[in-house]
């Protein structure tokens, strides 16, 4: 992990998924909200990438291969197609 | 101390609108509410104002509540959205022509479509329709407003209401204990939809009052697939759509509980054939979530006709409840049961308590002759 | 058709697997259920395939559960409850769909939740609660940011800038509400080894010019172009703070959600979190068959959490007709001295919730502020419930979780009713939302059994 990142020590196999169609890069055991917040994504419509980040708040819920999720409990695995909207 | 022309038990739709009348006719009204107003049926309902899944004999009531639905509008967000009613097989067929055709008959402007009509104007409906019904009337309202809705134009209307108060005591007469003090009240009425057994009780009345536990579900805001609400054959579903794109869905699926010892229980097994029946008629409900399931208390008699008159064997007291689709029709056989109270002759023909056997102790009948 | 048992228990976290352990080592049929991929709960939460994350107790209560004779559905969503003749059963939603089991018993040990506390920008992204920085740095190990203020109270505070100053992030300020002294209590030392380490958190945060502010709070935080700006007041002074995240919590509140459900007795205890379940020395509920272990009875900490399991179990095994003597009480009740030291530093002040701007969104989920709700209080809404039917607050999709405390601390604020009067917002299921396809399943129309038709 290069100083500019927020992971924290040695990550595992690279993922690849796609947020409202940008692609995102996370690693193996990551949850969609982490990828997302260590990619840059805070926010999005409708929501937040984390807040209480235990599936509690319901506001990183996202639609997820059509089915809709919150993004703190979903594991990331790769070709995800992440959604904001339906 | 000053008493009351009139003491109302309940603020729910049918206790509300009938102080209202009584109070346009120049009587001093209180309202007595165990809980809040519309803590009832008449604010955990599915909100469902639709024509067609209203008794053919109540017909005419419905229409005229219906329209009080529509002039209070935003302030309950009231939504003519037009209605469907669907049959899914030869069985449901036949019993959705022939009901339909008596409630047209009875005053409701119901038409019938095919299914390749329904679809086309409501793509989301299931391609298994075998027959339905429309009527353009029909919308809904959110009845979780109506406590908010009914306190303020009791308030505007100058209609004391006490909330948190239930009812202890009832002595002729009448002396009514209610959250610890005692008002006096030379009329009574009885609107305490699944409580009103128990109120009856303090005068020695026994009302032979069942009670359902209707369970009502709704679904995470999202994206908007339907626009008219939808019933079926049966009367086992009700699915509409809000604005916001949750998914209420009724329909008479029974819980269980007991109004003496509060809320009712969700049974999962009548909840999940409740959401089969809608997902199989709306596919769009299926990727939806849900997000709570509640239960209310509809009170009714055998017959499943209203109790709305005179309490048996108990002068100037009366009472008003299991009317089948109060909701709508509260706005209605409300105001047409104060009409009798005031000595006005109703409009509409009332339903007589006394029908059901209902009994009072005989000394207590004999008193009152 | 469906699996029957002698115990399920909801929860693998200290308090639950501990429980499942002792049941299953008495000879009941035994079933948990945690939402989780792993057991370990909150306090031990680890991913799998992470490296890095997991400690040395959660690595043994993962390893001891792992090898116990209990059915373990981890990754299980238990969306309803309800009692019957037959005992409990549970519906839950697993990754290969429904599944659905009945218990005579039920211990429920579902923890605790992070109490949040509504301010000026709490909903702006980049705000989150200290429970969740724990998450991030412990479970995902990810920095919540480059550069974070960590705000609030109690032991999670310095637990996450320790966490964040180690995974090599800056901490801009620690804000803490409690002044120096609220630390020390007799009830502290009674875990030296968690005092010795508090002090080893300090002196890191020290040698990393990190700055403590105390007997302060969070006012707002505001966005200034891609950084936060925090205003911090207290003492007298005012100070603002350039960031680009802000942690801020204070402290757990009992998650008592499927008590509620099940129509168990609760009490309202600040040093306990606020709301719990009642329980007896046994860890009985006052609903028949139903225990509760753990931060659910009570925010006492980790340490206690396996002594109340283990006696919720073996109450359970006697009631079932198992002869196992009642022991571990003392030493539950000691374990429970220092966690209840802590909770008592999250206590939030009525100046908290009465500074509250107006403007400010309290209930994210259905968007009202706290203008919104306080017209509803004053026009009488005098419950939670009564507030919940007049607005909607807590009927979206969180189902209150996350604004019904300090909702009600505004109710309190403005009648000056207790907590009790209150009260808390009926339980009602699901427990979390769920897709109604999940579980509905799959069905063949012509097999539902419908009731009669409605009269005509």
């Amino acid at each position: 992990m290069n100083e500019h990142s927020l992971r924290i020590g040695n990550r595992g196999a690279p993922i690849h998924f796609r947020f409202d169609g940008k692609p995102i890069e996370a690693f193996d055991g990551e949850t969609v909200s982490t990828a997302l917040w260590a990619s840059g994504v805070r926010a999005f419509d409708g929501g937040r990438t984390y807040f209480c980040a235990m599936g509690v708040c319901q506001q990183c819920a996202v639609w997820i291969d059509g089915t809709r999720v919150e993004a703190c409990r979903a594991v990331a695995r790769n070709g995800l197609d992440v959604r904001s909207g339906a | 101390m000053s008493g009351y022309d009139l003491a109302v038990v309940g603020a729910g739709i049918m206790g509300a609108t009938a102080a209202l009348r009584a109070r346009e006719g120049g009587m001093r009204v209180v309202v007595l509410e165990r809980d809040v107003a519309g803590a009832g049926a008449s604010g955990v309902n599915a909100g469902t104002l639709s024509l067609q899944i209203k008794r053919v004999g109540l017909m005419p009531y419905a229409l005229v509540g219906h329209e009080w639905w529509r002039h209070a509008g935003d302030a309950i967000g009231f939504k003519q959205t037009g209605g469907y009613t669907l049959a899914f097989n030869q069985r449901e067929q036949a019993m959705l022509e022939d009901r339909m055709r008596q409630k047209r008959a009875a005053g409701a402007p119901i038409e019938f479509l095919t299914p390749r009509e329904v679809r086309a104007r409501e793509p989301a409906l299931s391609n298994r329709i075998v027959a339905a019904s429309y009527c353009a009337e029909d919308g809904f309202a959110d009845s979780t407003r109506t406590g908010t809705y009914l306190r303020r134009l009791l308030r505007e209307a100058d209609v004391e209401l006490r909330e948190h108060s239930p009812v202890s005591a009832i002595e002729r007469g009448f002396r009514v204990t209610a959250g610890g003090e005692t008002i006096e009240a030379k009329r009574l009425l009885i609107a305490g939809g699944a409580w009103t057994a128990s109120l009856a009780a303090m005068l020695d009345v026994t009302l032979p009052i069942r009670v359902r536990t209707n369970t009502v579900t709704v679904t995470e805001p999202g994206p908007v697939h339907l626009h008219a609400g939808i019933g079926h054959a049966t009367g086992l579903l009700t699915l509409k759509q809000k604005p916001n794109g949750s998914y209420l869905i009724g329909g008479g699926w029974q819980g269980v509980g007991s109004p003496a010892t509060g809320r009712g229980r969700v049974l999962a097994e009548t909840l999940l054939q409740n959401l089969r029946l809608a997902r199989f008629a709306v596919p769009s409900v299926a990727t939806a979530r849900v997000l709570r399931s509640w239960t209310g208390y509809e009170a009714f008699v055998a017959d499943y006709w209203p109790l709305a008159g005179a309490l048996p064997g108990v002068p100037n007291a009366f009472v008003l409840t299991c009317v089948r689709g109060g909701y709508t029709i509260g706005p209605c056989i409300g105001p047409l049961v104060a009409d009798l109270i005031l000595g006005r002759e109703p409009a509409l023909p009332l339903f007589d308590p006394a029908r059901v056997n209902a009994t009072a102790s005989p000394a207590l009948a004999a008193a009152g002759r | 058709m469906t699996a029957s048992y002698d115990v399920a228990v909801l929860g693998a976290g200290p308090a639950g697997a501990a429980a499942a352990i002792e049941a299953s080592s008495h000879g009941l049929r035994t079933i948990v259920f945690d939402e989780h991929i792993a057991a370990g709960g909150q306090v031990y939460r680890t991913s799998p395939r992470i490296e890095g994350n997991g400690d040395a107790d959660g690595d043994r209560l993962r390893d001891a559960f792992g090898k116990a004779g209990i059915d373990r559905r981890l990754a299980h969503r238990v969306w309803h409850i309800e009692r019957g003749d037959k005992g409990f059963g549970v519906y839950a939603l697993g990754p290969d769909g429904p599944f659905n089991a009945t218990a005579k018993t039920l211990i429920v040990a579902t923890g605790a939740q992070e109490r949040y506390v509504p301010f000026d920008g709490w909903d702006l992204p980049g705000v989150m609660g200290l429970a969740s920085a724990t998450v991030l740095l412990k479970s995902q190990r990810v920095l919540p940011g480059k550069c974070v203020v960590v705000a609030g109270a109690g032991p999670l505070l310095y637990a996450v800038a320790h966490g964040i100053v180690a995974g090599g992030g800056r901490v801009a300020a620690v804000v803490d509400a409690q002044p120096r002294h609220a630390w020390w209590r007799p009830d502290v030392l009674s875990r030296p080894d968690l005092v010795l380490r508090g002090i080893a958190w300090l002196n890191a945060l020290w040698h990393a010019g990190v700055p403590i502010f105390r007997g302060r709070v969070v006012r707002s935080v505001m966005r200034e172009g891609e950084a936060l700006r925090v205003c911090v007041v207290g003492n007298g002074r005012v100070r603002e703070i350039a960031c680009d995240t802000v942690c801020c919590g204070f402290g757990l509140m009992p998650s008592t959600d499927v008590t509620r459900l099940l129509g168990a007795t609760h009490a309202y205890e600040p040093s306990l979190g606020g709301w719990h379940v009642v329980v007896d020395d046994d860890q009985r509920t006052d609903v028949r068959g139903l225990y509760a272990a753990g931060d659910v009875a009570g925010v006492v900490g980790a340490a206690a959490a396996p002594f109340q399991g283990r006696i919720a179990a073996r109450s359970a095994a006697r009631n079932l007709g198992r002869t196992v003597d009642s022991e571990g009480k003392r030493e539950r009740d000691r374990a429970a001295r220092f966690g209840r030291a802590m909770t008592r530093l999250t206590q939030v002040d009525d100046e908290v919730i009465a500074a509250i701007p107006t403007g400010v969104t309290m209930c994210v989920c259905e968007g009202l502020n706290r203008a919104t709700l306080e017209a509803a209080i004053d026009d009488g809404c005098a419950t939670i419930n009564d507030l919940k039917s007049a607005t909607r607050c807590g009927m979206g999709a969180c189902g209150g979780r996350v604004c019904e405390d300090s909702v009600a601390r505004l109710i309190a604020l403005k009648t000056s009713r207790t907590r009790e009067e209150i009260g808390q917002a009926t339980g009602r299921s699901p427990l979390r939302p769920v897709e109604l396809d999940a579980i509905a399943g799959d069905f063949d129309y012509d097999a539902l059994p419908m009731p009669a038709p409605a009269p005509l």
